[in-house]
């Protein structure tokens, strides 16, 4: 149930169905990788069969005798930098000197027919050493272990520390240690990664791909490419499903490379399973986690270390790290903490982006620390978070100043009438409940981010909104749109939303880190003041009086009893030979300084959850059932409930997925066991528990109409609580998801 | 990756059929739906370079009753079995097993036939049929013969068809009306998932007593299992927990499971006695399904 409250708005606080349903509904939207493009090659991946191996060469003639091969590419072929990756471009684009994972790309292939781009690919010759694998993170660490980059198996290492944790912990009247782990998790997007490259008519290199961040995949092929950015444009929209796993490069460098050697259209879609073995996934971790307290459970100290997996190369690994650091002290107020963090390269594949961003890790950690915390104190679980969250106007442990934590205690004190098991449903089967909180910062912390949005008045009736955030299923456009129609007061209908492509729209950044609607909602707002305060000077000259005599109300402005509607004032503007089209960019606010040790800790607004969890175990089978699940959010303003409450209900059952049956494996030759639904399972809907959503009345002072995010918030509690339900059921605690029937019984 | 070229021959009778694999023999792939076939296809894994697609021979799709058995075409679909009266009549376990098959999607393509000839030890259609002591008729040009289901198969993906057979229909028997049964499967998730242990039973009660009792065993060993040692010991004792706590156990012991992702030998010889305990404990406090013949349900 969605407790909707009474709202003095017209058009956001409103479960509007979403501007794309239809389409989306009757399947006839055209996604990027339906797209067929005349006279265009088929392009395919050559990839390593080795995990890890020094490369002495690559054998591309024979492929290249093959009738209708148009290309095939090796190293030898990348104009610029053979690099990419969102934060350090070390990932090779096609790899040159080593392998690094199984299933690396080595070379591309491009043919007037998929039959001839197919025999090529039989016939390039890869010779390369094996070299020793690295499963694991222990394995990476080990002294003698094989070093998968030149500066060895770390690829960052940080210490962040307040207070003296040792001091602390003697005083302490419990001291609990523990060793949590968590699996590598697909995305399993639907629409595997893929799209379409070609040069147009002013020789631009159009690429056409499911992603997430326009802007930045379009440097990251100006600098493979050696080409200037304007030179490139960047569509990744529609985008069948995302998580994160599209948001740093998949198939556009290659797609882009394709296009500019050959002069021809290209087509590049992965199978499912190049995208199980070459496509991203959550960093594995290991988190040992040593935390002690007082008697009344009031926080003492909180020592970690946090290892991560990036698995071969780093894309967004040292970021994530970044979040899992400001994870593991939760919303709590804890004085003294130790965080020894480490990115480890392993040979397995190459974790990413995935929804909560290295915060399902460190919340696995914390949130289950809290409940066995509050078992061996025999406080309830829930006065022990209410005795220890940072309240309003308090300093938190990142030297920030929480804002609006309110919202957490109302939820906190919500959960205590939901907070019960349910009656077994048959003689073998035990019951459990579960809690857990979730927080998370909206954005990129102390990352300066300038989003910028511009929004058109047309005078035949329309306002066309532009961002480069992409909507990949998550609903931005219609939640951009609600508050643009909000803010102007017109009809929805009179809003066209034209996003994530750099011909059209300015930059506003990516859609990641629950930020579209905070960062991109704020600039189109900005935007909006611009053109409200333009058409409003005009409005004046048509009324031949002072722009400050005036009013606006729905769409028009009034003057004494005359009025005039933008779209009247654009024409006015038009013919007056000057642009309707308004743009702004948006300073977001931030903290000036990260914290020492960090990149980007902290944030100034965080999203807040609890959720909780009731289960039953099948005492003799194993089989963990969820069979409710509450959820109450702190998201600030809700500009679209239903939305909303979709985003928080998928979280759930995509955690719900990493906590009980989901988990990529690797071979001991490095090869990637699930690759593809049938050996990779994700929930589908017969397995959704009952979900009640709740949102706590909220208004976040510095986001759109009060707005924060909600992306992902509610997969990151999902583990904890899960794993503690099934403590409860079971009398026994487990510290490593996912909890698969094998584990339990 | 994309499909590799095959020939697909759509023959439109079984004497059409027949012949062209007697010409053909092990160089054509019999395809009886192909839910499982499109899947080797795609993954390059198929041997034969040509299919020989039975869905469009009418002759091979029916089920129809003899006697004490009902006769099922090799080409039925799990759909049309699903809605049969005749079998939800006589043989309602058959149903119990094929409603848990993948997804609606995979019962209005698969068939019978296709989950024999396919010989996966995890297949749900087939522990029902070894515990109604089914015949699998394999035809050839000019000839016939019948195999017990117990000796059809031979390990996993092997079976005693010879590459000039066709695997042309399956004939189960009634079950005793008054008799009690059931199929459970347990895999990760609620549909679309493949059996990490599954077992079928038939259990005959008098009076609270075993008249008899059928059991097998799916994806514990390299083929599906009958629980031999279990049916005797259950045979005129007692249903209670100490008998179902035995029989479990003796199921168990007789499993020979493999250790893979989708679970590991300790475990599906764990889940074994489980799944088994608790669907004979339903029975013995009366919640149990049971065989009564009649024709209301049919859905």
């Amino acid at each position: 149930m969605i407790t909707e409250a009474v709202s003095k708005y017209s058009y956001i606080n409103k479960s509007i169905p979403r501007i794309d349903s239809n389409d989306k509904v009757r399947g006839t939207l055209q996604f990027l990788t339906d797209i067929k493009l005349e006279n265009a090659l088929y392009a395919y991946t050559f990839r390593s069969k080795v995990a890890h191996g020094k490369i002495n060469g690559i054998y591309t003639e024979d492929a290249e005798k093959v009738n209708g091969v148009k290309a095939v590419l090796t190293y030898k072929d990348i104009p610029a930098l053979n690099g990419y990756g969102a934060i350090v471009p070390e990932i090779p684009v096609l790899a040159y000197d080593k392998v690094r994972y199984y299933g690396e790309p080595l070379a591309l292939v491009a043919a007037e027919t998929q039959e001839a781009a197919i025999e090529a690919l039989g016939r390039i010759k890869a010779d390369i050493t094996p070299l020793p694998v690295v499963h694991s993170i222990d394995e990476a660490l080990e002294e003698n272990a094989p070093k998968i980059h030149d500066k060895g198996n770390i690829a960052r290492h940080t210490i962040v520390r307040k207070g003296d944790v040792e001091k602390a912990r003697s005083s302490a009247y419990i001291v609990l240690e523990r060793v949590y782990e968590t699996p590598m998790q697909k995305h399993m997007f639907l629409e595997p990664e893929g799209g379409v490259a070609y040069i147009d008519e002013e020789g631009v290199l159009n690429v056409l791909a499911g992603g997430q961040t326009p802007y930045r995949d379009k440097i990251q092929i100006s600098r493979v490419l050696g080409i200037p950015p304007e030179k490139i444009r960047v569509k990744n929209t529609p985008t069948g499903g995302a998580f994160g796993g599209k948001d740093d490069i998949t198939v556009q460098i290659h797609l882009a490379l394709l296009a500019y050697k050959t002069k021809r259209p290209v087509k590049l879609v992965w199978s499912r399973e190049e995208s199980g073995v070459a496509g991203f996934h959550r960093t594995g971790s290991k988190i040992k986690l040593r935390t002690s307290a007082n008697k009344d459970g009031a926080l003492l100290s909180n020592e970690a270390i946090i290892y991560l997996d990036s698995g071969a190369y780093q894309s967004f690994g040292p970021t994530i790290l970044d979040v899992s650091i400001e994870t593991i002290n939760g919303p709590y107020r804890i004085p003294n903490y130790i965080i020894d963090a480490n990115l480890v390269y392993t040979n397995n594949g190459i974790a990413s982006a995935f929804r909560g961003f290295g915060a399902p890790e460190s919340n696995f950690a914390i949130e289950s620390m809290m409940n066995e915390l509050a078992d061996e104190l025999k406080i309830d679980p829930i006065e022990i978070r209410l005795k220890n969250i940072l309240k309003s106007g308090e300093i938190g442990p990142f030297n920030n100043e929480i804002r609006h934590s309110k919202g957490l205690e109302e939820a906190l004190n919500r959960a205590k009438e939901l907070f019960y098991r349910l009656d077994p449903s048959g003689p073998f089967q035990r019951t459990g409940v579960g809690i857990a909180v979730s927080v998370k910062g909206v954005g990129f912390g102390t990352l300066p981010e300038f989003p910028a949005a511009a929004i058109e008045i047309i005078p035949e009736g329309k306002v066309r909104i532009m961002f480069s955030n992409v909507d990949y299923g998550q609903g931005i456009n219609t939640g951009n749109a609600q508050l643009v129609a909000e803010k102007l007061q017109v009809p929805l209908s009179q809003i066209e939303v034209l996003h994530s492509d750099t011909k059209f729209a300015p930059d506003t950044g990516g859609s990641s880190a629950s930020r579209s609607t905070f960062n991109g909602g704020g600039a189109l707002l900005l935007a909006c003041d611009k053109a409200l305060s333009e058409l409003k000077t005009e409005a004046a000259s048509f009324f031949m009086t002072k722009s400050d005599s005036l009013s606006y109300k729905d769409g028009h402005f009034y003057y004494k009893d005359k009025s005039v509607s933008i779209y009247e004032v654009a024409k006015r503007l038009r013919v007056r030979g000057k642009s309707t089209r308004f743009e702004a960019t948006f300073e977001v606010p931030r903290y000036s300084e990260a914290v020492e040790g960090t990149l980007e800790v902290p944030h100034m607004v965080y999203m807040y959850g609890v959720i909780i969890t009731k289960v039953e175990v099948d005492e003799l089978l194993g089989k963990v059932k969820p069979r409710e699940v509450d959820f109450i959010a702190d998201i600030g303003n809700v500009i679209n409930p239903a939305i909303a409450a979709g985003q928080i209900e998928g979280g759930i059952i995509q955690g719900l997925g990493y906590s009980l049956i989901e988990e990529l494996n690797y071979d001991k030759d490095g090869r990637p066991l699930n690759i593809n639904y049938t050996t990779y399972p994700v929930p589908i809907i017969a397995d959704s528990p009952l979900i009640n959503v709740e949102f706590i009345r909220s208004y976040e002072e510095l986001g759109p109409f009060g707005a924060k995010g909600v992306g992902e918030v509610s997969i990151i509690p999902v583990g904890a609580s899960v794993a503690d339900a099934v403590a409860d059921a079971i009398g026994k605690r487990n510290y490593k998801l996912p909890l698969l029937p094998w584990k339990i019984v | 990756m994309a499909y590799e070229k095959v020939e697909v021959y759509s023959p439109r009778s079984l004497a059409e059929a027949l012949e062209l694999l007697s010409q053909k023999r092990e160089l054509i792939k019999p395809v009886a739906g192909g839910t499982d076939i499109m899947v080797m296809l795609k993954d390059g894994v198929l041997k034969e370079k040509e299919l020989l697609n039975l869905s469009f021979i009418p002759e091979l799709s029916y089920i129809k009753e003899s006697e004490n058995r009902v006769l099922i075409g090799a080409a039925t679909k799990y759909r049309e079995i699903r809605r049969s009266p005749l079998i939800n009549a006589y043989s309602p376990i058959l149903i119990e097993a094929i409603r848990q098959i993948g997804s609606p999607q995979i019962q209005n393509l698969g068939t019978i036939g296709g989950n024999l000839g396919t010989a996966s030890p995890a297949g749900d259609s087939i522990p029902p049929l070894y515990i109604l002591n089914s015949r699998v008729k394999l035809q050839k040009l000019g000839s016939s013969r019948e195999v017990q289901i117990d000796k059809f198969f031979l390990g996993p993906r092997k079976t005693v068809r010879e590459s000039d057979e066709l695997i042309t229909e399956i004939s189960i028997e009634k079950m005793d009306p008054g008799s009690y049964y059931f199929f459970e499967k347990l895999g990760l998730r609620s549909a679309n998932a493949i059996s990490i242990v599954s077992a079928a039973a038939i259990l005959s009660l008098e009076n609270n007593t075993v008249k008899y009792l059928r059991l097998s065993l799916g994806a514990v060993a390299p083929t599906v299992i009958r629980a031999v040692e279990a049916e005797e010991l259950a045979k005129d004792k007692e249903l209670n927990e100490e008998l179902i706590d035995r029989i479990a156990k003796l199921a168990a012991e007789s499993t020979k499971p493999i250790t893979d992702i989708r679970g590991t030998a300790e475990y599906r010889k764990k889940a074994t006695y489980g799944i088994i305990y608790e669907a004979l404990y339903k029975i013995m406090k009366g919640y149990g399904k049971k065989v009564e013949y009649g024709f209301e349900n049919t859905s």
